[in-house]
């Protein structure tokens, strides 16, 4: 297939999934934010700044309102979520021909309710609501009629690889580093912030289920990096996306992302076999994989675009 | 909006002073209901009905015709709001009645010390139905009994705080505390925007820590489950809530059995044990082979297997003694008998009817006082003296005669009044109780604020939700270093700087630029 139809399918992956992530954890911080904090150090304490780190943005005035408007709404602002679905839905239209209709009519309608006015109204719950089911409505419409060939692997590639760096973005500004004094890894700070990255990705019933030990930062980071049963997983998203190259590639065994994605998946799961850390050596494991991901984009773009498509990177950083 | 709001008079109303202007603490909530406006208020009661009744968070009410429907929990939009203050001293009366109501449970089924001193008569106590004779001399681990209380408050009309009624069987509510919540947060943020509100979503948290606490040492981690009667219990909802919030599993009597006197659940790969049973039924129904012999709902041996210390239960069997009505009279003597400390939180002045002097006195005056069954709960069979028909009270007479015992009578509380939102968007004042909700673990942990429930009828005294009744988030304000309540907005209070992470790519493709070069 052509490497700009590849490339445009893989991010149209990407843009849905930044989507989706961004809404909920929009609507998560701002749940946490609203309330005081709690008596138990398991409570909920992410903040806007936080926020602002994980979508990679800076706004010098990080008041609620605008903050909502910038990273929810604003068109001009590249990482908001309308900006997501914008993108999503003009990459969606670049490659029509491959997609099936009903897929094409999902994005598209996701795009055209985008309704400013209500989205605002009813707050980030209800613009929360609408993403997932929009998002939900277009994967399920995908994997029920769209053919299982290289088209579908580089979707599922790019939504895949979404999901792992979203989550990743969130754990790496969710853990701050140990600060002196605090016992075994654990404090109010980074436990509070734990529950409200819980919440974010939609997965505390799934961490409830599977971890017996309450969600404090440690145990919900290695649940979010390890557990390769819960799906939104750094360690289910990598394999994920190495499985989608693998089938899409004519020689995965001489292909350097799959190899890399490879490796890394091993080394997850190696790590999460482990005895639980203290909290620096997850950080550390954060940033690896951080690394490694980064790179295996590199390699993606490399093998597959043709290198067409220089990964242009916005760095809205303040300096 | 505020000028419409006129506090009745001769009660207290929690956010308006007597002038009809809000109290200090909740000036920047009734600017922001100002400035919401009627219609706004009724488009949020809109989408809350929307959202519950799409979340499955509902109630069976009786319409006026008498059917049965399914109804979305009635959240009344205007929360309720306590300085930090005030809560501390709630918490701390709390706290010792629950530890007074624990004591008072452990010996009447061991020492009876309490009635060998002659503060509570053993007839009265043997006579009342929760009383359990099977569980004389069984003491739980940490000699625990009331693991989850939930003591309903009112404020009378000088504003102060008495007890009305303890319940330490099977209190219920929490999860609405926990739902109305998150429900506010999303339909009104607006509101929270001037205050730091206490979160409360960390109650299911505290009780399974509790529970695994109470289990019988065993290897890896205790196995936890919530017993339920079944789906057509009017309280499902919150059994299913509590146990997907903990993560165990919500059990009915027929996944349980007992075999050599401990209890196993039937799953996919067998038997497996149970530690600890969080059971929402009440005693009489736990097991047939001890209490009521036609129970369908009970499993068989349960307890001999809790006697012997092979599973625990929570709360205990036979706590039920401890929050009878006619035992509720006699609380502040036994926080001074066990605890030798000055009840904090106040009685209701009660009147038992079986001392044919207190009888009397009542029949007196059966127009200004409530009657209360002993034994009931929910609000059922109820009278409120000056809102009852006089032959009605007639009939009420001769039955206290006849069974003097089954019955109590209360002096009327002027419950307080906090506005809700009426039928046009207004705010009107309505009649509220208050049921905290309670933790018994290691310590006595109380969750911020509790069950705010609220009478929607004008007027009317009763607030129970089976007799139409709403609730209210309830808010506890944070306490701030110098002692005052609610700061506005100081969420990054802890200063972390969050680490910098690379920007998001965009992945363009480097001939698009080109073609929309080509378009401009």
């Amino acid at each position: 297939m052509l490497a700009r139809i590849a490339h445009e399918l893989y991010w149209l992956g990407r843009n849905v999934a930044r989507a989706e992530h961004s809404a909920r954890m929009l609507d998560g911080i701002f749940l946490a934010e609203l309330q005081g904090q709690p008596d138990a150090p398991a409570g909920v304490m992410l903040s806007w700044g936080s926020l602002l780190a994980i979508m990679g943005s800076s706004s010098p005035d990080a008041s609620r309102e605008r903050m909502l408007d910038t990273l929810a709404l604003d068109p001009d602002q590249p990482t908001s979520v309308r900006a997501s679905v914008t993108r999503a839905r003009e990459g969606a239209r670049t490659v029509r021909d491959v997609i099936s209709a009903e897929m094409w009519e999902s994005i598209n309608t996701f795009h055209l309710d985008f309704d400013e006015r209500t989205a605002l109204d009813v707050g980030p719950y209800g613009l929360a609501s609408y993403v997932k089911g929009r998002s939900a409505l277009f994967w399920g419409v995908a994997s029920r009629t769209m053919l299982r060939d290289e088209a579908f692997a580089f979707l599922e590639a790019g939504g895949r690889y979404e999901s792992a760096d979203m989550v990743l973005r969130m754990l790496r500004v969710a853990l701050p580093p140990v600060r002196e004094g605090d016992e075994d890894g654990s404090s109010p700070l980074r436990d509070g912030q734990a529950l409200a990255l819980l919440h974010a990705v939609g997965g505390v019933q799934a961490y409830r289920r599977a971890v017996p030990e309450p969600p404090n930062a440690v145990p919900v980071a290695r649940f979010l990096l390890f557990t390769r049963s819960y799906p939104d997983s750094v360690a289910a998203s990598v394999d994920a996306v190495r499985r989608a190259l693998t089938a899409a590639d004519a020689d995965p065994r001489s292909s350097e992302p799959v190899l890399r994605l490879s490796r890394l998946s091993a080394d997850l799961e190696f790590r999460g076999g482990g005895v639980a850390g203290a909290g620096d050596d997850l950080i550390e494991v954060c940033e690896i994989v951080e690394r490694e991901l980064a790179a295996a984009d590199r390699d993606i773009c490399e093998r597959y675009f043709g290198g067409a498509a220089a990964a242009e990177h916005l760095v809205a950083h303040a300096p | 909006m505020a000028e419409q709001v006129t506090p009745p008079a001769g009660f207290y109303d929690e956010l308006f002073d007597l002038e009809g202007a809000p109290r200090p603490h909740a000036a920047p909530l009734a600017a922001a209901l100002e400035e919401l406006g009627p219609e706004r208020l009724l488009a949020a009661g809109r989408r809350r009905d929307a959202i519950f009744t799409q979340q499955g968070i509902t109630f069976d009410a009786k319409d006026e015709d008498g059917m049965v429907r399914d109804r979305p929990f009635p959240l009344d939009l205007i929360p309720r709001i306590m300085p930090a203050s005030e809560w501390t001293q709630i918490k701390r009366g709390l706290a010792q009645r629950i530890r007074a109501l624990n004591e008072f449970v452990d010996d009447v089924y061991h020492g009876r010390e309490i009635v060998h001193a002659g503060i509570v008569p053993w007839s009265l106590i043997v006579s009342r139905p929760h009383f359990a004779r099977a569980v004389h001399g069984v003491r739980p681990p940490g000699g625990v009994y009331t693991h989850v209380a939930g003591c309903d408050l009112v404020r009378d009309r000088d504003g102060s705080w008495k007890v009305l009624e303890d319940n330490v069987r099977v209190p219920s509510g929490v999860s609405y505390v926990i739902e109305n919540r998150l429900a506010m947060m999303r339909l009104l943020p607006r509101l929270f925007a001037d205050y730091r509100v206490r979160p409360v979503d960390h109650y299911p948290q505290l009780l399974l820590a509790a529970l695994r606490a109470l289990a019988p040492a065993a290897e890896g981690e205790a196995c936890v489950v919530v017993w339920t009667p079944g789906p057509l219990n009017s309280a499902y909802f919150e059994h299913a809530f509590l146990a997907r919030q903990m993560g165990v599993e919500l059990v009915e009597a027929s996944d349980l059995v007992v075999r050599d006197d401990v209890c196993y659940m039937r799953t996919t790969s067998g038997l497996s044990r149970v530690d600890a049973i969080y059971r929402r039924i009440d005693d009489d129904f736990i097991d047939p082979l001890e209490f009521r012999p036609e129970s369908l709902l009970g499993v068989p041996g349960i307890v001999r297997a809790y006697r012997a210390g092979n599973v625990a239960i929570a709360n205990a069997l036979g706590t039920g003694v401890a929050d009878d009505k006619a035992i509720y009279h006699y609380v502040p003597e036994m926080i001074r008998f066990y605890l030798s400390e000055e009840p904090i939180l106040q009685n209701v002045p009660t009147y038992l009817l079986r001392d044919p002097e207190q009888l009397e006195y009542v029949l007196g005056r059966l127009d200004e006082l409530v009657v209360k069954p002993t034994g009931e709960s929910g609000g059922t069979g109820v009278f409120i003296g000056p809102s009852t028909p006089p032959d009605e009270l007639a009939a009420l007479a001769d039955v206290l005669r006849r069974m003097p015992e089954r019955w109590i009578a209360q002096e009327l509380v002027h419950l307080s009044t906090v506005p809700v939102v009426g039928a046009q968007g207004t705010l009107e004042p309505r009649h509220v109780d208050l049921r905290p909700f309670a933790v018994f673990g290691e310590t006595i942990t109380i969750v911020p604020g509790g069950l705010t429930r609220v009478a929607l009828g004008e007027g009317e005294m009763i607030v129970n939700s089976s007799r139409g009744g709403g609730s209210k988030d309830t808010w506890v304000l944070e306490e701030t270093s110098d002692g005052a309540d609610s700061p506005s907005g100081a969420a990054d209070a802890i200063g972390h700087q969050p680490p910098q992470l690379p920007g998001l790519a965009l992945g363009r493709w480097a001939s698009q630029q080109q073609q929309q070069q080509q378009q401009g």
